[in-house]
């Protein structure tokens, strides 16, 4: 067989060999949508606190949320394949999503959720946390940056004035969700436009 | 001068190679998914899979998840043996090529 098969052939073999194995490891599913929508989430919720002063402003936007993003995640990872990268960085969000329902349910139907430096200290030092752990299981620098971005606001909102620190939590949504989002699913658009057909 | 290693005709198909490598990366995948990475058409699919399959590369389970079939196939100990295998004989036929 080998004396039919050209040098060239051979190395396709091998560059076909490390492209699908990376496309099979890959975590696939387009997730960008999710910083997106949590980035829109944290927009209504401040809007809505800020603007009635309700307790059930933030609880009733996470868990609403939370909804949202377990039934579309339910009808878009119908046929993708369990990998143990997908487990490891799927893992690390459930629980995140999990925490911060429990956590601003918890404070908000106590009425314990006034001081706002803390509250934007523990959301901001949350997702830089699962976004650091996401960045450095995937070497994704992008996303280790919004790790970055999230600890900076997590470390300055505790020595800020309030409308500062409004200023801080609103700047890094707008930059670690609502960019970030849109760069992940342009990001996967383009890897998806990228590749053609296998033949036999 | 050393013999030049037989390349194993089974693996060597550019669709079941493709199939292998996905299949090495995941612990199981479905039919569906496997189309969608290769954009191959569903029969050139199927019949490289019944091959795999035959060889007993790849291991195959059909069921029924709520109502639909689902055909779900993973890579046997033989499969990932056999790929080593391949990848180790094309690196040895390539040689110092294989950096060129």
């Amino acid at each position: 067989m080998q004396n039919h098969a050209t040098e060239q052939e051979l190395k396709e073999r091998l560059s076909l060999i490390e492209s699908m194995i990376a496309e099979g490891r890959r975590y696939t599913q387009s997730w960008g949508w999710t910083f997106v929508l949590w980035g829109v989430a944290y927009y209504l919720a401040i809007a809505w606190s800020a603007w009635s002063h309700s307790v059930w402003a933030w609880p009733a936007t996470i868990l609403i949320a939370v909804i949202i993003t377990v039934v579309i995640a339910s009808l878009k990872v119908g046929n993708q394949p369990a990998t143990t990268l997908g487990r490891a960085i799927g893992s690390i969000w459930i629980a995140l999503g999990i925490s911060m329902a429990l956590l601003f349910l918890a404070l908000g139907l106590s009425g314990r959720l006034t001081d706002q430096h803390i509250f934007v200290a523990v959301i901001a030092a949350i997702l830089g946390m699962a976004n650091g752990a996401s960045a450095l299981i995937l070497r994704w620098k992008v996303q280790l940056a919004c790790a970055v971005v999230w600890w900076m606001a997590a470390v300055t909102t505790c020595f800020d004035t309030d409308a500062r620190s409004t200023i801080v939590f609103l700047v890094a949504i707008f930059l670690c969700q609502i960019v970030f989002g849109i760069y992940g699913v342009i990001a996967e658009a383009q890897e998806r436009k990228g590749r053609g057909p296998i033949h036999a | 001068m050393p013999e030049l290693p037989e390349i194993n005709p089974v693996v060597h198909g550019r669709l079941r190679l493709a199939l292998l490598s996905l299949l090495s990366g995941v612990e199981e995948a479905e039919f569906t998914w496997l189309r969608a990475k290769t954009e191959a058409t569903d029969g050139n699919l199927g019949a490289q899979l019944v091959k795999l399959e035959e060889a007993r590369y790849v291991a195959v389970e059909k069921k029924f998840v709520l109502r639909k079939p689902q055909t779900l196939y993973r890579i046997t100990e033989t499969g990932r043996q056999a790929l080593i295998e391949y990848v180790q004989a094309l690196k040895q036929l390539l040689g110092p090529a294989i950096n060129a």
